[in-house]
C-alpha cells in the first residue's frame, strides 16, 4: 500500500475506536531490497550528498520509513499516527554500506512510555546484510497528550546546542518538503505546503527532521567515519522557506552539530556523530 | 576609403553621352605587376648621362624602349636634359615632348631629368634648367587619363645610380598621385657606392627588405596605410600611436606582422623610450616615418592655447624632440637611415580655421631644411611628404561641397588615397634614396592650392 | 630545496597585457570571456611582434565559463594572430587561476620542456553563464537521451512553470552558502580591521592606480578594447573622506565595516603575461622585466575550522619564504590582492601577531610588519577591478615592471582565492 495511502487509513483510523493500549508485539521485515541507483541519487541531490555508491549514513533510514509508517498505521498500533512528531533520532552504521548489496530490513515499535508532555515511542530499524547487522535505527516519536500505560521512558539524550560561527547558510528554499516527500516517501501533509500545514497547527510547511540531519551529516562527508553513530534532537520546527546557520564542531573525536535560525538564533537541531 | 561617386559615374557609358568630364581612375601599384604597362620613350638632348641607363632599366622591367613617338601608345617618356645648356636645346626637347604628349598612355608618366640651375656656369644655362620646371608643371596641367609629369633635377656630379630609385618611383604606379613635382637629387648621402650603372634591387617588390621602420600615428587613416605598405615593401614595422589608440594599432601591428609601441610622443620621456625601444628590440631603426598628427580647428580670431599648443606639441615640437635624440644618439639610427616626415598642402598654402595645424606643418618643412644637412653627416636623409586632399575618414566627414572642392582643384581631378602617401613614403625610406635629402614631395595630383 | 630549483633554469617574465577592466554590465557587457581573451591576446602579440609565432603554450582559464567554452584557451589562440600550432590549455583555480596558470607556464620553461608561453585568464561577471533550473535541466538531458516519441511526451509531460525560473551564478561558497563578502567581514571582525583603515587602503589603490597610469606606467600593459582605454572603476578623486560616507554592505552592527567603496566589484576584463626562457628572450630580442623565482599554493579549512575563507595566503607567505631562505622584509614591492581592503589588512595583522604565529602558522616568531609604502604601489584590486581569472596577470606584469625600473630587488605576490586558497609567488629583478 502507497504511503499516502496509509495515511489516510491512519487518519481514518484515529478517528475510530478500537485503538491498541499497548505496543503490538510485531515486526515488519523486508528482505533482500535493494538500491536504486536513481533513487539514491535523488536523494543524495535533495540532501546534499555527493553521489557514491556507498549509502548515506542517513540513507537507509528511508528504506525503513515505509515499514514504521505500516506498522504505526496498523489499528491496534496505540497512538494515532497524524500528529506524530519526531523528537530525536539516533543511527548507528556498522560499516559502509554499497550500493548493491541486497538489504534485510526489520523495523519494531519499542519503548512505549510517558513523556512530560505525552507519551513517546521507539521505531527501531535493523539492517543487515546476510546476517550481519549492518546499520540501526531508532526514531523516536511523540505523541502530544498521549498517554501511555509504562512510566517515565527516562531523559532524553543530553545534547547542548552548539555556539560559535557559522560554517555554513543555507537557504531552505520552500519547495523543499516537498522535494524530500518526493524521495524519502514521508508525505506526512505538515511538509508538502502552507494549507495542508496549517491543519495541523503550523503556521508554514516545516522541513522533514530527517532532511535536517541528513543535510547536517551530509555537511561533514568525507570528515565521518564509515562506522559511526550519529544522534539527533530535533527541537524548533524549520518552516519553510528559511535561512538556516549550521555550526559544526570537532569534540571527542566526532562533531557536534547544531543548526539554527539565521536571524533568531533558535535552534532546529541539536546533533552529535561520533 | 574613396567614396568618390563622381569618378564612378563619370566612367559610365551615360556620363560619356551627358559630356560629364571623366575623372581617370588611377592605376596603381600591386605586387607582382611590372613596372610599366607598356613601351616607353627614354630620350635625352645632349650628351645626357642617364638616358642609356634608364633605357637599360625599363628594358630589364620587360618593356621596349623607344627613342621616338610613334603610333603606340606610351606607358612612359623619359627625357634627359641634364646636359641641355642652350634655348636651342630646350628647343629640341620641346621637339621631342610635342609627339611624346600625344601618345601618353592612361596613367602614363612623363619623367623629365634636368640640371641643377644653381650649379649652372652661364645665365642661360640657369635659365633653361629653371625653364623646365614651368615645363614640365604646365605639362602636368595638360596630361589627362591620370598621366602624371614630375621633374628629377640632379646635381652635376650625381651617378645614375643616385636617381635609381627616384626614377624608379616616378615611372612606377606607386607614385599615381604625386604630379607635377620638382625633386632635387643630389650625389647620395653616406658612403660612396658602387658606381656601377643603375643598382638594381635584389626584389623590386621588396625595396625595404631588412629595414626597420617606425611609423607614428599608426593606429589609423594614413598612418595605418604607410605601415601596411612598408610592410608590403619588406619592411618590419614599429607602429607607434597613443595608448588610448591601441586597439587598433594591435591590429596594425599584427596584420603587418610588426610591434605595436603604446607611446604619447609628446610626454617628457618619449624620445628616450622610443629610442630605447628601437635600440633594444630592433638593434636599431632605418626609417623613422613622424606622420602623427592632430586638428584642433578653429578662427585665430577664435583660438584658444590649448587647440595651438596641442597641435604644434604632437605635429612639431615631438618631431623635432626625436629628431634630435636620433641625431644626439651614436647608434639608434642606422647607416642609410631615413626620416620622412608628413608635412600638408595646408602647411604650404594655408587653410583658412588651421592657423595651427598650417603653422605646424610648416614648421616640419623648415626643420626638414635645416636638418637635412647635419642628418646627411650621419649618412641619413630627412625629407618631408605632404599630402594634399587624401580620402580617408576625416575627409568622409567634411561637408559636401567643401569635399568635391577638395577633390576636384587638381590635375588628376581627385583626392588621393592613403597608400599614394604611404607610397611615396616608401620611396624616400629606401636605402638607395640618398640622393634625396631636405626635399618637400607633395601628394596631391599637383592641386592648384599653394602651387 | 633552493639548491635543487637552482639547478633548472630562470623563467623569465617579459611582459603583459591586459585590457582595461569594466564594471560588470557596463562597457563589456556584450562581450563574451571568448572575445576578451582573444582581443588580450592579439595585444600582447602586437606588443612583442609574435604575429605567426608559434610559443610553447597558452594557459589561462575562467572563473565564470559557458559549457561552450570547454576549450576557451585553444580558442583564443585560434582567433589570435598567434600560429595556430601554439598549443593551449584552460586551468581554473577561482581567483587564483591567472597565477596558478602562470606558475605552470614557468615551470615548464625551467625544466625545458617549453621555451616559451602565455599564461593568464579571463571572467566576464556581464555574460556570465545561466543554467536552467536544475529539473529542467535534467528533464531537457533526459529528453536529449529519450529514444521514442512517447518517452519524450512522458517527459515533456513532467515539465512545470516553475522550472523555468533560471539559476544564476552566486558569488557564494557552495559548502558554506556564504558570499565571500560575508566570509570577509568574518575574518575582519576576528582581526578587529577598522573601517577607516579600509578606506585608506581603498583611497591608496585609486590614487596609485590613477598615479601609474598618468606616468604612463601602463602604456605597454594595457591595451584598450572597445572604446575603454582605462579601468573604468577607477576613480582618481577618491578619498577617505568620500568613502566614509558609504553604507556598509557587509557585516552586521557596529561590525560592519565593509562598503562597496572598499570591496571590489564585479568586473569583466582579461590579462595575460608572456613569459620565456632567457635565452627565447634574447634571441627574439625581447627584454626581461623579472625571473619567476618560485611560488607556493596553501588551502585553509573554512567550512569547519577556524580559518577564514581568504587567509590561506597567510599559511602560504611563511612556506615560501622558507623554502627560499628569505624573510617577508626582504622585499622591494607587495603585491597583495585586494579583495578587499580588510583582507589585505587582516592578512598583514596575522603576520604580526606573535600568539597566531605560533599557534596557527608554528613560527617561534610572526614574520613581522611590512614598509607600507610598498605595498600595491600601482594599485590594485580596489582601483582596478577583480575579474577573477585575470587578476594574477594583472599583478604579474605590473610587479615585473615595477622591479624592471627599480633595476633591483624582488617582489612578493599574494593572492587569495575562493575555496580557501592561496597562491603567492616571488619575482626578482634581472641585474
Amino acid at each position: 500500500m502507497a504511503l499516502g495511502a496509509l495515511y489516510a487509513k491512519a487518519a481514518v483510523g484515529a478517528v475510530l475506536p478500537g485503538r491498541g493500549k499497548t505496543l503490538p508485539d510485531r515486526e515488519i521485515a523486508r528482505e533482500g531490497l535493494t538500491v536504486d541507483l536513481g533513487h539514491l541519487a535523488d536523494y543524495a541531490r535533495v540532501c546534499g550528498f555527493a553521489l557514491t555508491d556507498t549509502l548515506p549514513m542517513t540513507y537507509p533510514h528511508v528504506l525503513a520509513f515505509p515499514l514504521q509508517v505500516e506498522l504505526m498505521a496498523c489499528r491496534a498500533f496505540p497512538l494515532p499516527l497524524p500528529g506524530l512528531v519526531h523528537v530525536a533520532n539516533r543511527i548507528t552504521a556498522h560499516r559502509a554500506i554499497r550500493a548493491g548489496e541486497p538489504l534485510d530490513v526489520r523495523v519494531r515499535a519499542e519503548r512505549f512510555a510517558a513523556h512530560p508532555k505525552g507519551a513517546q515511542v521507539d521505531l527501531v530499524a535493523a539492517v543487515s546484510v546476510a546476517g550481519e547487522p549492518v546499520w540501526d535505527g531508532r526514531s523516536t516519536y511523540l505523541a502530544r497528550g498521549g498517554s501511555a500505560p509504562t512510566g517515565f521512558a527516562g531523559e532524553m539524550p543530553e545534547m547542548s546546542d552548539v555556539d560559535g560561527p557559522a560554517s555554513a547558510v543555507w537557504r531552505v528554499e520552500k519547495d523543499t518538503g516537498r522535494r524530500y516527500a518526493a524521495v524519502s516517501g514521508d508525505v506526512n501533509p505538515i511538509h508538502l505546503n502552507p494549507l495542508t500545514a496549517r491543519a495541523f497547527g503550523f503556521p508554514r510547511a516545516i522541513a522533514h527532521g530527517m532532511w535536517t540531519a541528513a543535510r547536517a551529516v551530509a555537511a561533514l562527508q568525507g570528515r565521518v567515519p564509515d562506522a559511526a553513530t550519529y544522534e539527533v534532537l530535533f527541537r524548533k520546527p524549520l518552516l519553510l522557506p528559511s535561512a538556516v546557520e549550521l555550526v559544526t564542531q570537532p569534540a571527542r573525536g566526532g562533531w557536534n552539530l547544531s543548526v539554527r535560525n539565521r536571524r533568531t538564533s533558535a535552534a532546529h537541531l541539536a546533533a552529535q556523530v561520533h | 576609403m574613396s567614396n568618390d561617386r563622381l569618378r564612378d559615374f563619370s566612367n559610365t557609358g551615360i556620363a560619356g553621352r551627358l559630356g560629364v568630364p571623366r575623372v581617370p581612375l588611377l592605376r596603381r601599384h600591386e605586387p607582382g605587376r611590372p613596372l610599366l604597362p607598356g613601351p616607353a620613350l627614354v630620350s635625352a638632348v645632349g650628351a645626357g648621362r642617364f638616358a642609356k641607363p634608364i633605357g637599360a632599366l625599363v628594358e630589364e622591367s620587360g618593356q621596349s624602349v623607344v627613342e621616338s613617338a610613334g603610333e603606340d601608345k606610351l606607358a612612359a617618356v623619359v627625357l634627359d636634359l641634364t646636359a641641355a645648356a642652350s634655348l636651342a636645346d630646350l628647343a629640341a626637347a620641346q621637339q621631342i615632348l610635342t609627339p611624346a604628349v600625344r601618345k601618353i598612355a592612361p596613367s602614363g608618366r612623363l619623367l623629365v631629368l634636368g640640371p641643377e640651375p644653381a650649379e649652372a656656369s652661364t645665365g642661360e644655362a640657369a635659365a633653361v634648367a629653371q625653364a623646365l620646371d614651368g615645363l614640365v608643371r604646365s605639362i602636368g596641367k595638360e596630361l589627362r587619363a591620370g598621366a602624371t609629369a614630375n621633374l628629377l633635377v640632379v646635381a652635376a656630379d650625381a651617378l645614375p645610380a643616385a636617381v635609381d630609385s627616384s626614377v624608379r618611383f616616378f615611372l612606377s604606379a606607386r607614385s599615381a598621385y604625386v604630379d607635377g613635382q620638382v625633386v632635387h637629387v643630389g650625389v647620395p648621402v653616406g658612403a660612396p657606392q658602387d658606381p656601377v650603372g643603375m643598382d638594381d634591387p635584389i626584389d623590386p617588390d621588396r625595396p625595404l627588405a631588412g629595414r626597420v621602420a617606425v611609423v607614428t600615428g599608426a593606429a589609423r587613416g594614413i598612418g595605418a596605410a604607410i605601415a601596411d605598405t612598408l610592410a608590403r615593401d619588406g619592411a618590419s614595422i614599429v607602429a607607434v600611436d597613443i595608448p588610448a589608440a591601441g586597439e587598433n594599432l594591435a591590429k596594425v601591428a599584427n596584420r603587418t606582422a610588426g610591434v605595436a609601441l603604446q607611446l604619447d610622443i609628446t610626454a617628457a620621456d618619449a624620445p628616450e623610450r622610443l629610442l630605447g625601444h628601437l635600440r633594444e628590440r630592433h638593434g636599431g631603426v632605418d626609417l623613422v616615418v613622424h606622420n602623427a598628427g592632430i586638428t584642433r580647428d578653429k578662427l585665430l580670431a577664435n583660438m584658444d592655447a590649448a587647440r595651438w599648443d596641442s597641435v604644434l606639441a604632437v605635429n612639431l615640437a615631438a618631431q623635432l624632440r626625436i629628431n634630435d635624440a636620433l641625431l644626439t644618439d651614436e647608434t639608434v639610427l642606422r647607416e642609410a637611415g631615413r626620416i620622412v616626415c608628413v608635412s600638408s598642402q595646408s602647411g604650404i598654402a594655408g587653410n583658412r580655421g588651421q592657423t595651427n595645424y598650417a603653422a605646424s606643418k610648416a614648421g616640419i618643412i623648415g626643420m626638414v631644411r635645416a636638418y637635412a644637412p647635419r642628418f646627411a653627416e650621419r649618412g641619413a636623409t630627412i625629407n618631408a611628404v605632404a599630402p594634399g586632399f587624401i580620402e580617408t575618414e576625416m575627409t568622409q566627414k567634411m561637408p559636401l561641397g567643401t569635399r568635391e572642392a577638395g577633390r576636384r582643384v587638381n590635375s588628376l581631378r581627385q583626392g588621393g588615397l592613403p597608400v599614394d602617401v604611404a607610397e611615396t613614403i616608401g620611396w624616400l625610406g629606401q636605402s638607395s634614396s640618398g640622393g634625396v635629402n631636405g626635399q618637400v614631395v607633395r601628394v596631391c595630383g599637383q592641386s592648384i592650392l599653394g602651387a | 630545496m633552493a639548491a635543487k630549483t637552482r639547478q633548472t633554469r630562470q623563467a623569465a617574465v617579459i611582459g603583459g597585457n591586459r585590457i582595461p577592466f569594466a564594471r560588470a554590465n557596463g562597457k563589456y557587457a556584450r562581450a563574451s570571456n571568448l572575445d576578451m581573451l582573444t582581443a588580450t591576446l592579439d595585444g600582447l602579440v602586437a606588443r612583442y611582434g609574435l604575429a605567426g609565432e608559434r610559443l610553447g603554450e597558452v594557459v589561462a582559464g575562467a572563473v565564470l565559463k559557458h559549457s561552450r567554452d570547454f576549450n576557451l584557451t585553444r580558442e583564443a589562440v585560434l582567433g589570435s594572430r598567434l600560429a595556430p600550432s601554439t598549443p593551449a590549455y584552460d586551468v581554473q583555480q577561482a581567483c587564483g587561476t591567472g597565477l596558478e596558470a602562470a606558475i605552470a607556464v614557468s615551470n615548464k620553461i625551467r625544466l625545458g620542456q617549453i621555451e616559451s608561453g602565455v599564461a593568464g585568464g579571463v571572467d566576464t561577471a556581464s555574460d556570465a553563464p545561466i543554467a536552467v533550473n536544475e529539473d529542467l535541466r535534467r528533464i531537457l538531458v533526459a529528453l536529449n537521451g529519450a529514444r521514442s516519441a512517447s518517452a519524450r511526451l512522458k517527459l515533456l509531460g513532467k515539465l512545470r512553470p516553475g522550472q523555468i525560473v533560471p539559476e544564476i551564478p552566486q558569488n557564494s561558497e557552495p559548502r558554506t552558502g556564504l558570499s565571500m563578502g560575508e566570509h570577509a567581514a568574518i575574518t575582519a571582525k576576528e582581526w578587529g580591521v577598522s573601517r577607516e583603515a579600509q578606506d585608506e587602503l581603498a583611497a591608496a589603490s585609486h590614487r596609485h592606480l590613477a598615479a601609474a597610469y598618468d606616468r604612463g606606467f601602463f602604456d605597454d600593459l594595457v591595451t584598450p578594447y572597445l572604446g575603454v582605454t582605462r579601468d573604468d572603476n577607477l576613480r582618481p578623486d577618491s578619498s577617505v573622506e568620500k568613502l566614509a560616507k558609504l553604507k556598509p554592505v557587509f557585516g552586521r552592527g557596529e561590525d560592519a565595516t565593509m562598503t562597496a567603496g572598499n570591496s571590489t566589484p564585479l568586473t569583466d576584463g582579461s590579462a595575460l603575461v608572456l613569459l620565456g626562457s632567457d635565452e627565447w628572450a634574447a634571441e627574439h630580442k625581447l627584454p626581461v622585466l623579472a625571473h619567476f623565482v618560485d611560488a607556493e599554493t596553501a588551502a585553509v579549512d573554512y567550512v569547519h575550522g577556524r580559518d577564514g575563507l581568504l587567509t590561506a595566503p597567510v599559511y602560504a607567505v611563511p612556506r615560501l619564504l622558507e623554502r627560499n631562505g628569505l624573510t617577508l622584509q626582504d622585499f622591494d614591492f607587495y603585491e597583495i590582492h585586494e579583495a578587499f581592503a580588510s583582507t589585505v589588512l587582516a592578512t598583514l595583522k596575522a603576520w604580526e601577531d606573535p600568539a597566531f604565529s605560533k599557534e596557527r602558522l608554528g613560527l617561534d616568531s610572526p614574520l613581522g610588519s611590512i614598509d607600507r609604502s610598498r605595498l600595491n604601489v600601482n594599485g590594485s584590486s580596489l582601483a582596478a577591478g577583480h575579474p577573477f581569472a585575470a587578476t594574477g596577470g594583472r599583478i604579474v606584469a605590473s610587479l615585473a615592471k615595477a622591479l624592471h625600473e627599480k633595476g633591483s630587488g624582488r617582489g612578493l605576490i599574494s593572492i587569495c582565492a575562493a575555496g580557501g586558497q592561496g597562491v603567492v609567488a616571488i619575482l626578482e629583478a634581472v641585474k
